[in-house]
């Protein structure tokens, strides 16, 4: 090698050196930091109206960004702003919202924007709620704001009428007060709003990119352009998402205070570092638990929810780790998800439903054959707990200690059918009141941990010599049949949109039937009250109708409330700063990866 | 010339020495006779369909659904497990306060009144009667009673039994129990479902093989329509066609989506033997067509007909397992070997191997039994198959 | 002979007509309907409609029929109406993964099939033969969902030889390193059968009288095999590894489940659970292209072989 080459080398290693030394600066997110996570289910995409599953949701949740999101640690999980500059500002009757914006905030670079840097305005915030409503986009979060904005009822129907969704259309509940403030004008008083704004479906996107990239259903769910921490890198549909840290991210500094136990280490470890750490979210998708198990063990993947058929391999009947999981460092993140699980009776069915005595002595009976503690325990693997109250824990209203008046007791069942003439015929099975064979038709999905399901809700009829008939089908048949009123019982979920209470007594309010209310029931009393409670802030006032309210479910039994199910989260002992949250889908921003492990 | 026929015993009939020959079917038991193997894999056989047919009557196995063991219990040459599974504490404390404030739900006094609020306080005097009443007195005496006998089976933990022989499964019903149950349903649908799909493979692959030109024309449009939808969809369609949910829509979902295979080979071998000289010849001697096809072919065919009828048995009994897998196998009130194996997927994992063991194991047993004892009925029912030379 | 393939290839159309009515009959009556799955948690009637609408299913049925023969016509079947996506993008993408499975194992299976069932008829009564078709008998008789578990649990997990599960980016990659342990699989679970069936064919021929005749002019054993018997007792076999192609892509959905692969047999069971009509219809189009196609290829490969078979 001559002199000359010599140099020219060295030059080049140092003009690269120089650059990558530059480079890194803005970029506290590195990226030799790898997260590996995964999905049971196959992701559908990722436009913020078109959310359709929690697992899109968590990877909208990482690219775009909302007005508020949660505080990481904050228990019970408690608002702070995001994309706003502080807490709304709002008016002696709760109507009015006015918010502020933070200045600075860019889209991440994209062709949409034609070279030039983006920055966030109060318009794009409109904007994206604007597209919710929109018919033509069909957004399953639609009834986030429909009904609530002054004006925005009237431009969904003219976009009924035209064809075409008029986003130019001043709409005076969402106001544009300047290029940093909106104001919400609300047609009735709502205090979820602020649980609205911090929802992914309201994600804030530009108009450029839909325009530039919609599809041909008015959606972009392929080329997600943000504000947020990441961007879409690979992508390999149905198994494997790729996201990169946004180089653009204005980032953030992590400041969290301590709220459990043991959050004392992880805010030692994660106070003042700049996020996002990791540099890479590498999101597999593995159908099958044995896969996710044993890849989650060899240690393909860093983070894995432990679902219930093989939790007791993890996780002891104590509710603690295995010992020998523990002994390599993983760690265990476990709470009551913010979910119910309830089974119902078509209301509307003359047998069955309705408030005649006989038909609730059925239910009643019905609901006491039940053993929901045999459910958590056999069908859930001790993955579960027994639900008593309409509202789940973690969620604003619920109650700890609630004693529901409906248990298991199968013998006061057997009185209170036999007591309402259900006679048992010669077969043994009983009969209606009028004599004609008796048969109770239960739904379920085909698969695995449904037919047990089946199986324990079988046995329970059985014991009070009910005879139940199995109705088989696929999901999207049952879910037809339900929305329409027409399924006769079922074992219904309904997880979280936000942690108030309001989001899970709505689903027994009867105006819902035909949308989330699934036994379609419809009680004055507790209608009359549930309208009251829609007006009041959160508070030992409206708790207690809460409570009059659940005394009323449980008198009437249009359902039976069965579970709440666990969440087990298992960590590798290379994350650092990993902690659940009850209402946020993914927290990939978060977190750091130890760098010894790499 | 007079016949001689026509005049009874003119001439004295000389008595030749009759042999009858032996008919296929005598020289072919003959054979099996002297095949080791073959016995024994026939007396398997039979030992389980005698199994399926105590257990369908109700002489064996009649009670696999009572949940005599604990959940999980093991095998009895395993051991009772250390702990028993306790119970999930109730939802601990661990979860923050999450209401603000109000009244604790046990001392909650609700101003909602109960419909049914009258009703209830009789039940409830009724129970807390003495158990020392007369048994007249009291109007649901026999219910209580039943209702106390089979809590005491189903729902007492100690008096159920820490260990089964081979173990018990989720529930704690037996395994050996289900096993012998399972036997008859899987061995029935196997069974049902082989014979339907030969006999529609077989009839239609002859006449499309055979005649050829339009018929075979129509036929393979028949079949080309038929292989060509997704299984999963075509299992859909026939499930939603036969409403009813029992195991014979099993036997009808396999019969009438299996036949292809058997179609598609019959044909090919009535096309190969249509153009051979035999049949050529049975054509000179005037055999009419139906005569051809199934008295001169069809015996030169049979052995692959009853080949393909052993490998569809065992195939149906294993496609039931898929079935069960993607969850369109028997109702929850039967039990199969599919079933089993179905559950028994993730219980593998947990460690708890016995109800993979039994019902595999058993299904593995039977299904080698046919196998071998087919193969030996091929070997003798074809000499010019015989296996040594 | 070329009347003989024209006449086949017309015959395809009325075959496509029968299959494009079925699949419409089924999916309409059977398939369930997709609208409320794509309406979300809480959703109106009026929201139903617009859906449908959208998805173009509230069209009279012969309206949605002639959308359909057009859509095979001009090979677009649109998009997939959960996600979007372009249907022939759809296919495009998942064929490679499935084929990288599916072909190897094919080749491997009908090479180690025929050659062991050579093998086996060659020592035809022995011990060997015996316990070779015993072996398999028991084999066969263990479900392939047991397989893939105990395989997946001890070989790759236990053992790490293999991954779990996996998929990457590079075709040499994906062929050696993820597929291996499907492929292995596969090829366990086809084989006991394969050899059973492919050893009855040759024992057919063997006795064959031509065979004896063969022998008695002192034709060594050996061209007897090779030559001979393998010519006529190809025939079923080619039938039978034809028969098994197009029904394999949908079938190692198993396979693509338990090991993540981004195949076309995982995408069929997903579009049925989501009531995906548009992947449906292209998949069972181009399936049903394929089988006839395939059945094509195998009459005149029985010509080619066995001269006295007409092809009528």
């Amino acid at each position: 090698m001559t002199d000359r080459q010599g140099a020219r080398r060295a030059l080049a290693w140092l003009v690269t050196a120089a650059l990558l030394v530059v480079s890194t600066q803005g970029l506290a997110a590195d990226p030799r930091k790898v997260v590996r996570d995964v999905f049971p289910v196959a992701e559908t995409g990722f436009d913020p109206a078109a959310i359709h599953d929690l697992y899109s949701a968590g990877i909208i949740r990482a690219i775009f960004e909302t007005l508020y999101t949660y505080d990481y640690l904050a228990r019970p999980a408690k608002l702070v702003p995001q994309l706003a500059a502080g807490m709304p500002d709002v008016s002696a009757d709760g109507k009015v919202y006015t918010i502020k914006l933070s200045k600075g905030v860019y889209f991440q670079p994209d062709p949409a924007f034609g070279g030039k840097k983006r920055e966030l305005t109060a318009e794009d915030v409109v904007y994206s709620m604007k597209r919710l409503a929109d018919p033509k986009v069909r957004s399953p979060y639609a009834f986030l704001v429909e009904g609530k904005f002054v004006g925005l009822d009237a431009a969904i129907d003219a976009a009924k009428k035209s064809g075409k969704f008029d986003y130019d259309r001043k709409i005076p509940g969402l106001e544009v007060v300047d290029r940093y403030t909106v104001r919400f004008r609300m047609t009735d008083t709502d205090y979820n709003l602020p649980y609205v704004l911090a929802h992914e479906a309201l994600g804030v996107l530009a108009r450029e990119v839909v325009d530039k990239y919609a599809e041909s259903d008015g959606r972009v769910q392929s080329n997600p352009v943000g504000t947020g921490p990441y961007k879409l890198g690979q992508w390999v549909r149905s198994n494997k998402i790729v996201l990169d840290a946004n180089p653009d991210y204005r980032g953030f500094v992590w400041d969290y205070a301590p709220q459990q136990p043991g959050d004392d280490k992880l805010v030692e470890k994660m106070k003042g570092k700049k996020m996002p750490q990791v540099g890479r979210v590498e999101v597999y998708i593995m159908v099958e638990d044995q896969t996710r198990w044993l890849a989650f063990q060899s240690g393909e993947l860093d983070l894995m929810n432990m679902e219930g058929p093989l939790a007791p391999n993890a996780i002891g009947a104590d509710g603690k780790l295995k010992p020998d999981l523990a002994a390599k460092g993983v760690r265990l993140d476990r709470f009551i998800d913010p979910e119910i699980r309830y089974m119902y009776w078509n209301w509307l069915d003359p047998r069955v439903g309705g408030a005649g005595k006989p038909q609730i002595a059925l239910r009643r009976a019905l609901a006491m054959s039940y053993d929901a503690a045999e459910e958590a325990r056999v069908v859930l693997n001790g993955q579960a707990v027994e639900a008593n109250f309409p509202i789940p824990p973690g969620v604003v209203g619920h109650v700890p200690d609630w004693k529901s008046t409906i248990k298991y007791d199968p013998a006061t069942a057997n009185a209170l059918l036999d007591k309402f003439g259900y006679k048992r015929g010669a077969d043994g099975w009983r009969t209606w009141p009028d004599g004609t064979p008796m048969s109770i038709k239960y739904a379920a999905r085909p698969d695995t941990q449904n037919r047990q399901l089946e199986e324990l809700v079988k046995k329970s009829y059985d014991a009070i010599g009910v005879r139940m008939e199995s109705q088989r089908d696929l999901f999207p048949e049952l879910l037809k049949l339900e929305r329409q009123c027409k399924l006769f019982s079922r074992e219904a979920a309904w997880i979280a949109d936000y942690p108030d209470g309001d989001n899970f007594m709505q689903l027994f309010y009867g105006p819902n039937s035909y949308q989330s209310n699934n036994a379609c029931a419809t009680i004055p009393e507790y209608d009359a009250l549930y309208k009251k409670t829609t007006r009041m802030p959160p508070g030992p006032e409206r708790d207690r109708l809460y409570q009059e309210m659940a005394r009323i479910l449980e008198a009437y039994a249009p359902h039976r409330l069965t579970v709440m199910r666990y969440r087990n989260e298992l960590i590798q002992p290379r994350i650092e700063g990993y902690r659940k949250h009850p209402i946020l889908p993914s927290q990939w921003q978060y977190i750091d990866v130890a760098a010894s492990n790499n | 010339m007079n016949d001689i026929t026509l005049k009874p015993s003119v001439a004295v009939r000389r008595e030749i020495p009759h042999t009858v020959s032996p008919g296929l079917w005598t020289l072919a038991w003959r054979r099996l006779r002297n095949d080791g193997v073959a016995m024994v894999s026939l007396a398997i056989v039979a030992a389980f369909v005698l199994l399926m047919i105590l257990s369908g009557v109700g002489l064996v196995a009649k009670n696999w659904s009572r949940e005599i063991g604990v959940n999980y219990a093991p095998p009895t040459f395993l051991g009772p497990d250390a702990a028993p599974a306790a119970p999930e504490p109730a939802a601990k404390s661990q979860e923050p306060a999450a209401e603000s404030g109000g009244t604790p739900g046990s001392a909650f006094n609700s101003t909602v009144v109960d419909p049914l609020a009258d009703v209830m306080k009789e039940i409830e005097a009724q129970k807390a009667a003495p158990a020392g009443e007369s048994k007249s007195v009291d109007p649901l005496a026999d219910v209580m009673k039943d209702i106390e006998a089979s809590k005491s089976t189903a729902t007492s933990a100690e008096q159920r039994r820490a260990t089964l022989p081979f173990g018990a499964d989720k529930w704690g019903r037996d395994v050996i129990a289900k096993t012998i149950k399972g036997s008859e349903t899987s061995i029935f649908v196997g069974i049902a479902a082989a014979i339907v799909a030969t006999f529609i493979g077989t009839v239609l692959g002859a006449v499309a093989g055979y005649y050829g030109r339009w018929v075979d024309d129509t036929l393979n449009w028949f079949y080309a329509v038929f292989s060509s939808i997704p299984y999963l969809l075509l299992i859909l369609a026939v499930a939603a066609v036969l409403q009813h949910k029992g195991t014979m829509t099993i036997v009808l979902i396999l019969g009438l989506t299996g036949w292809t295979g058997v179609f598609r080979l019959i044909r090919a071998e009535y096309l190969k033997h249509k153009g051979r000289e035999y049949v050529q010849a049975a054509d000179a001697i005037g055999a009419s067509n139906r005569r051809r096809m199934f008295k001169h072919i069809f015996p030169n065919v049979s052995h692959v007909v009853l080949v393909q009828l052993s490998i569809l048995v065992v195939a149906f009994i294993k496609s039931e397992v898929i079935l069960s897998f993607l969850g369109f196998g028997v109702p929850v009130d039967v039990v199969s070997w599919g079933s089993m194996l179905n559950e028994a997927q993730n219980e593998l994992l947990l460690g708890k191997w016995w109800q993979l063991v039994a019902a595999g194991g058993t299904m593995a047993l039977l299904v080698t039994a046919f196998s071998l004892f087919t193969d030996a009925l091929r070997d003798a029912l074809d000499p010019k198959l015989k296996g040594n030379n | 002979m070329w009347a003989y393939v024209v006449r086949r290839l017309w015959q395809m159309i009325p075959t496509m007509l029968g299959v494009v009515l079925l699949v419409f009959i089924l999916f309409n009556l059977f398939g369930g309907d997709p609208a409320y799955v794509l309406a979300g948690k809480i959703s109106n009637p009026e929201q139903i409609e617009n859906i449908r609408r959208q998805l173009g299913v509230d069209q009279p049925y012969y309206v949605q029929l002639g959308i359909f023969l057009k859509q095979i016509v001009t090979a677009d079947f649109g998009s997939s109406w959960s996600t979007n996506e372009k249907v022939s993008q759809i296919l495009a993408t998942r064929l490679g993964p499935s084929l990288t499975v599916l072909v190897p194992l094919l080749i491997l299976e009908t090479l180690v099939s025929l050659g062991l069932a050579l093998a086996v008829a060659y020592v035809r009564g022995s011990l060997s033969d015996r316990m070779v078709m015993i072996i398999c008998t028991v084999g066969l008789s263990i479900s392939i969902l047991v397989y893939i578990i105990v395989f997946q649990y001890v070989f790759a997990y236990k053992l790490g030889w293999f991954p779990v599960q996996g998929w990457g980016d590079s075709f040499l990659e994906n062929l050696v390193h993820y597929a291996s342990l499907p492929i292995l699989i596969g090829l366990v679970v086809a084989i006991a059968p394969n050899l059973r069936l492919y050893r009855t064919f040759i024992l057919d021929e063997i006795n064959q009288d031509y065979v004896r005749t063969a022998r008695a002019k002192g034709v060594g054993e050996n061209r007897i095999m090779w030559v001979h018997v393998l010519r006529n007792a190809s025939i079923p076999m080619i039938t039978h590894v034809m028969a098994q192609l197009p029904g394999l892509l949908i079938g190692a959905f198993l396979l693509e489940r338990f090991f993540s692969i981004p195949g076309i047999g995982r995408e069929v069971i997903l579009a049925v659970e989501r009531s995906d009509f548009p992947v449906i219809k292209a998949l069972t189009v181009y399936v049903a292209v394929a089988t006839m196609l395939v059945n094509l290829m195998a009459d005149l490969m029985y010509k080619a072989v066995d001269p006295r078979v007409q092809l009528k």
